[in-house]
């Protein structure tokens, strides 16, 4: 168990900057994911804090002590790559005790460690088969098994869950989580699946363009983005964003005019409003006038796309909505939850009234 | 695979045959006129392939005056094997030299090859493929334009009629081609378990002989296979750095044309010999080849 930091962090392949001095550090037993679209840098990040990958510039701490030139041997971390990584050659039962062979624990401790691994994760009768003989989450959890069976460091998981079907996601997830949660060890988990970050994280990082767009918990990152990036990428469907002005007190766009207290912003603005925080009433009754485009039902929710303007708008509306393709329809804002983003620079406008919450 | 990869051929003719005939007689007529076709087109090319097999094997247990008849039925003999292992031809420690030679080469080149694989497939050289590209180009050239400096560093370097020789003769046609056999299987695994042999905790080496050899091992025996064909059979180096203590099997083979005629007999015996291995390996082999297709990667 460990810490973990990145201090100015680059790195370049020829040319290309992958990673441009990133900051980053981890607490002892935190659970961190990186999250972020495919070709930001959050593997590259996690491949470099294994010793796969040098970095150009900057260093790598784990437990106070710089380890850019150890070989990934000696970091004493431990990885759950997306495709696996299983030995095929070797049953179940080696492929968990492999690190321990290679460390030169043998006979019966190597023995004791695997069984025990092996039932952490509900592997016991399966020992003795070949990866080929496996389904892909018992592969996942051959993996997994192979990490935990020494205790490492840190933990290291990139995409683990992406080659298995919704389904069994959602419990790998929930065992990854009381994996971490039992064992205590520093994780760094990449994926590219808001859900999983949402879900697993104490703190995600959400990357884009090789650097951290924002950094902290689930809910501050749903609840105040800190830029455009963050908005239009965290939440499905995403936030609806309007770009528009404000004058004095009140915010305008074509078929939009909402009247509140937005000291703070000022001028060309975009406006940031989550579906949820939509809510459709008849016409002429709320601040935002359209029609409907299209409703699809979710199952839960109806999700209503309302076209305003050139913009499209999606609210989430209850299953009792009924409205056909083009008729009229008002939206309500919930002027507490509204987001202000500039839009020349695309970061987070704080209006007063959020300030003092803050 | 399935099974049907080990049945002989004309097992597979004869299924259809065998069939309960619930089609109309004809067809079922048809088919079997079809069957008939197929395997006598078999057996005329299986015996284009063996007839020189079966004559050396008849010839060689002739007697030297049953040679130019056709007749199979004659008395065997194992005088010319016998001859073939005395004075002047010296079939045992031919035999031997050719065995050293060619294991030699084996053992010298496939760890060598295997190494430079990994390395062209996996590192990144300045120049790019020239490097790789290069070790194959060597091949273009040909031995009879690379014998003879080879003759006068092997000459200084006292090494002529010697195995070493040989074998190193071998090597420099076995190698390039093994490099290209194995490099081909080891682009197909994916770096993944390398990779996490090394955070498991294994040094680089010790991830590539756990991990990267074990999955390479159809590639590595295919170049095991050919690397044994070819230096078996190779005649010409041998023949050009060989004198007396290291003269293979393929040019102790010249020793059977003497002054008083071809000795067909005894090239007959000598051929039985260098067709031996040959027999043996590619009852084992093919097992190997299919082996190694099927196992495929895990994901």
């Amino acid at each position: 168990m460990a810490s973990v930091e990145l201090v100015g962090v680059e790195k370049r392949f020829g040319t290309f900057t992958a990673l441009q001095r990133l900051n980053l550090s981890i607490a002892d037993g935190e659970f961190l994911v990186l999250l972020g679209p495919s070709g930001c840098g959050k593997t590259t990040t996690m491949r470099m804090v294994a010793g796969l990958e040098e970095p150009t510039a900057g260093d790598i701490v784990i437990d106070g002590e710089r380890v850019n030139d150890a070989l990934p041997k000696d970091r004493d971390v431990a990885m759950v790559f997306q495709n696996y990584g299983l030995y095929p050659h070797m049953s179940v039962a080696q492929n968990i005790g492999y690190p321990l062979k290679v460390r030169g624990i043998g006979g019966s401790d190597r023995e004791a460690r695997i069984k025990q691994a092996a039932e952490k994760v509900e592997l016991g009768p399966l020992l003795h088969r070949k990866p080929r003989e496996l389904s892909g989450g018992q592969r996942q959890r051959v993996a997994l098994a192979r990490a935990i069976v020494r205790t490492p460091r840190v933990f290291l998981m990139d995409e683990p869950l992406s080659n298995l079907d919704a389904k069994l996601r959602v419990t790998m997830r929930a065992e990854i989580k009381h994996l971490q949660h039992e064992l205590g060890v520093t994780t760094i988990y990449v994926t590219h699946d808001q859900i999983e970050a949402m879900t697993l994280a104490h703190r995600v990082a959400v990357m884009n363009g090789g650097a951290i767009q924002q950094l902290d918990t689930p809910e501050a990152i749903y609840d105040r983005p800190a830029n455009l990036f963050v908005a239009g990428f965290i939440g499905s469907p995403p936030m609806n964003l309007v770009a528009g002005q404000v004058v004095g007190d009140t915010f305008q766009a074509p078929g939009v005019t909402i009247r509140g207290d937005f000291t703070g912003a000022s001028g060309k603005v975009v406006l940031g409003i989550r579906p949820e925080d939509l809510s459709i009433t008849a016409p002429g009754e709320g601040a935002i006038e359209g029609h409907v485009y299209a409703s699809e039902l979710t199952g839960e929710a109806i999700l209503v796309t309302v076209s305003v303007g050139d913009a499209r708008l999606i609210a989430r509306a209850s299953r009792s909505f009924r409205g056909s393709f083009g008729t009229p329809v008002g939206l309500k804002v919930d002027l507490s939850k509204l987001h202000f983003f500039s839009e020349a620079t695309g970061h987070r406008i704080d209006i007063a009234t959020q300030r003092k919450a803050a | 695979m399935t099974d049907s990869s080990s049945i002989p051929a004309a097992a597979i003719v004869e299924r259809p045959a065998s069939r309960p005939a619930t089609a109309r007689l004809s067809l079922a007529q048809r088919k079997r006129i079809g069957g008939v076709a197929r395997t006598l087109t078999i057996l005329i090319v299986a015996l284009l392939f063996f007839g020189p097999v079966l004559w050396i094997m008849l010839t060689a247990l002739k007697q030297p005056r049953d040679v130019y008849s056709l007749s199979v039925l004659f008395t065997p003999t194992l005088d010319n094997l016998r001859a073939a292992f005395a004075s002047p031809y010296f079939l045992g420690s031919r035999t031997l030299n050719s065995l050293i030679v060619t294991l030699g080469t084996i053992v010298l080149s496939l760890p060598i090859a295997t190494a430079a694989a990994y390395a062209f497939s996996r590192f990144r050289f300045p120049g790019g493929n020239a490097w790789s590209l290069g070790v194959l180009a060597t091949q273009f050239i040909p031995p009879v334009i690379v014998i003879i400096p080879l003759f006068i560093a092997f000459r200084s370097a006292g090494l002529l009629d010697t195995r070493l020789a040989l074998i190193i003769a071998n090597m420099s046609f076995v190698v390039p081609y093994s490099i290209w056999m194995i490099k081909g299987f080891i682009d197909a695994i994916p770096t993944d378990m390398e990779e996490a042999a090394q955070i498991d905790g294994a040094s680089r080496l010790r991830a590539i002989w756990d991990v990267v050899v074990p999955m390479a091992i159809p590639g590595i025996a295919t170049a095991a296979i050919f690397a044994f064909v070819v230096s078996w059979n190779e005649f010409f180096y041998a023949l050009v750095l060989s004198r007396q203590d290291s003269v293979t099997l393929q040019v102790g083979l010249m020793g059977a044309r003497t002054e008083r005629g071809d000795a067909w007999e005894i090239m007959a015996a000598m051929g039985l010999v260098i067709i031996l291995p040959m027999l043996i390996l590619s009852r084992y082999v093919q097992k190997y080849f299919v082996s190694g297709l099927v196992s495929g990667s895990v994901r």
